[in-house]
């Protein structure tokens, strides 16, 4: 008998803490689906007729869409490439440059302690000058900044956690270098990988101050959304939500997307 | 033909050398384990005879191709490692044919000899599981199957039993050696369980310090121990020791440690009067007698360590303590004078300075 209370307590904490938890975002989603007068109502409606106004305004606006665009070309790209150099990197550290790895691995998290302002007012002067000031490459170059620092800085723990045993079982088997960390090294710390890779990427997704500062014309989402608070004296709230709902789907997407490429990855070895 | 012969490997780390000098000749089809404490460079001799450790100075040649400077891969040799090293990406078929699909061979080429090594280690029910839903047992079974499934020129076994419990390792054991016996390849296997070394080795390499400490069949090196070291690291209850000097007299005699001992004169013609020795008796080679029986060593029971059908009795005997091993030790309880003793073949004798044995036969 005690142990059913318990259990029963236990389960009642967790929802609780569950609806604290998911509340706001919950609300977020329905008032992305109602009118302005079911959202500004004193009493809260449970019970309302959705509409699909607010995504509409949302996706017909062209500033949003382009915001929207900006914002994947910008941020695929720069965790992409972020991936590329860095975790090869990454493995390289954690296995052939272990006595120097610690030093590395700590500047690159030094990279991060700057606040961004620190570098955001000198790279609009460099930017200006180079000519890339308010382009997506502009911004790419400066978010690979982030993406191959933080990139690295997760994924040598997750290569160091591949037993050693592993890769030299293929070495054994008579692959080289690249084909160890090919179809061994990067399959089995892919999960940790994939852990460092959604990270940075809403990082870099959520990121305002450099995108704020780099950037007029090609503004990114978050500079977008930010911009939509201040569309007049009546605070659209219905359309504020949906641009919340619309922002935080790529990153959901892009894990789903993810997740199943590594598992499909991770299946077997050569046909 | 697959004959392994190591020709003055030094392997050192920066300054400080693991292994000095090691000359060391394997033939054809032989079972050869390498046993020591940890730290003796077993391990380290082996990676390098894999190609996975360099070479610091020195050769190795396997079949009479000189590979030191070989990748692993073009060794022709496989190995099985103590934690199993499994690929855990790939189910356990994957695992066992990684190796050959590799190379290019499609999987119709594969699937009998697949089918052969999965049948020859009882795997053929797992093949299409991963690796963490096998059990440790299991595991290594894969590892050996994807050793076995290339027909290497040598198999290199780094301490495979290690991780399992004491029965299965027994098991496994005797498997590894049948396995042996039916495809005769070359085949080292490292081990710092001497029991393990004992049973399983056409030849055991007892290593320490990087050094060989002394080579030879099973037999000669629980018989013919060229050391102390190897006479203590070898046998299980230990050997014991007792201090000792030469007596004068007709009888080759030796006494200290409240024992007087009959040596044999055939086994060390070298011995004088009043040399000092340290004795070595094997627990098992000792058995109670009666009273006055030759060789007699008559101590008080400290102990009795049931070990099923026989026992080991732990004495002590004027103040050290000395231990046999007897099929009656059921008689015998903790105060009890006994009294034991052992043939004068089976007495080692060492030199206390050195550590080296006496024995000239």
């Amino acid at each position: 008998m005690d142990k059913l209370i318990s259990s029963v307590a236990v389960r009642a904490l967790l929802a609780f803490l569950l609806l604290v938890a998911l509340g706001p975002i919950l609300w977020t989603v329905l008032s992305a689906f109602k009118d302005l007068r079911d959202i500004v109502t004193p009493v809260p409606k449970i019970l309302f007729t959705p509409t699909l106004d607010n995504f509409a305004t949302i996706l017909r606006n062209p500033t949003i869409r382009d915001g929207l665009l900006n914002s994947a070309v910008v941020v695929s790209a720069a965790v992409l490439v972020g991936a590329v150099l860095g975790i090869p990197a990454a493995h390289t550290l954690a296995r052939y440059a272990r006595k120097w790895g610690d030093d590395v691995q700590f500047f690159v998290l030094s990279l991060r302690f700057m606040p961004p302002v620190a570098i955001a007012l000198p790279f609009i002067v460099l930017y200006l000058d180079l000519g890339i000031y308010d382009t997506l490459f502009g911004l790419v170059l400066v978010y690979l900044i982030t993406t191959v620092s933080t990139i690295i800085w997760l994924a040598v723990p997750a290569f160091e956690r591949v037993p050693r045993e592993i890769e030299e079982a293929a070495a054994m088997e008579g692959c080289g270098p690249a084909e160890i960390f090919w179809r061994f090294s990067l399959p089995v710390a892919a999960p940790s990988l994939f852990g460092a890779l959604v990270f940075t990427f809403v990082l870099v997704w959520n990121e305002l101050l450099l995108a704020l500062t780099l950037a007029a014309q090609k503004a990114t989402l978050p500079v977008v959304a930010a911009s939509i608070t201040s569309l007049g004296k009546e605070v659209p709230w219905g359309v504020i939500n949906a641009a919340t709902v619309v922002l935080v789907l790529p990153p959901l997407v892009f894990i789903g997307l993810l997740m199943g490429l590594l598992n499909s990855m991770v299946r077997s070895g050569p046909k | 033909m697959a004959n392994i012969t190591c020709k003055n490997i030094v392997k050192s780390y920066g300054a400080h050398p693991v292994i000095e000098g090691l000359n060391l000749e394997i033939s054809d089809r032989e079972f050869v384990v390498f046993l020591g404490p940890s730290g003796c460079g077993k391990s380290t001799m082996l990676r390098m005879i894999a190609g996975l450790e360099e070479v610091s100075a020195g050769h190795i040649a396997i079949g009479g191709t000189d590979v030191t400077d070989l990748p692993p891969g073009e060794r022709g040799v496989a190995m099985v490692f103590q934690s199993y090293a499994l690929y855990p990406h790939m189910t356990v078929a994957d695992n066992i044919t990684f190796g050959l699909r590799r190379q290019g061979n499609s999987r119709a080429e594969i699937a009998p000899r697949l089918k052969q090594v999965a049948d020859l280690l009882g795997l053929t029910p797992f093949l299409e599981r991963r690796p963490k839903n096998l059990s440790g047992g299991q595991q290594q079974r894969v590892a050996m199957a994807r050793a076995m499934i290339k027909t290497p020129k040598v198999f290199l076994f780094d301490e495979p039993l290690s991780n399992l419990d004491a029965k299965l390792r027994e098991k496994l054991r005797t498997e590894i050696r049948k396995i042996h016996m039916q495809l005769k390849t070359t085949t080292i296997f490292v081990t710092h369980d001497q029991l393990e070394a004992m049973t399983i080795a056409d030849r055991i390499v007892l290593m320490r310090d990087g050094q060989i400490e002394q080579m030879g069949t099973p037999d000669e090196i629980f018989e013919r121990p060229r050391s102390r070291f190897v006479a203590d690291f070898i046998g299980t209850p230990a050997m014991n020791f007792v201090r000792a000097e030469i007596r004068a007299g007709d009888e080759l005699c030796a006494s200290g440690g409240g024992l007087t001992l009959t040596l044999s004169p055939h086994s060390f013609p070298d011995l004088v009067a009043g040399q000092k020795v340290e004795l070595g008796l094997r627990p098992a080679r000792m058995e109670l007698c009666g009273q006055n029986s030759h060789n007699a060593i008559h101590g008080t029971v400290v102990l009795v360590e049931n070990m099923g059908a026989e026992g080991q009795v732990i004495t002590n005997v004027a103040g050290a303590e000395v231990s046999f091993v007897t099929k009656d030790f059921r008689s015998l309880s903790p105060g009890d004078p006994v009294t034991f003793s052992i043939a004068p073949d089976h007495i080692h004798v060492f030199d206390p300075e050195t550590g080296r044995s006496l024995r000239k036969d």
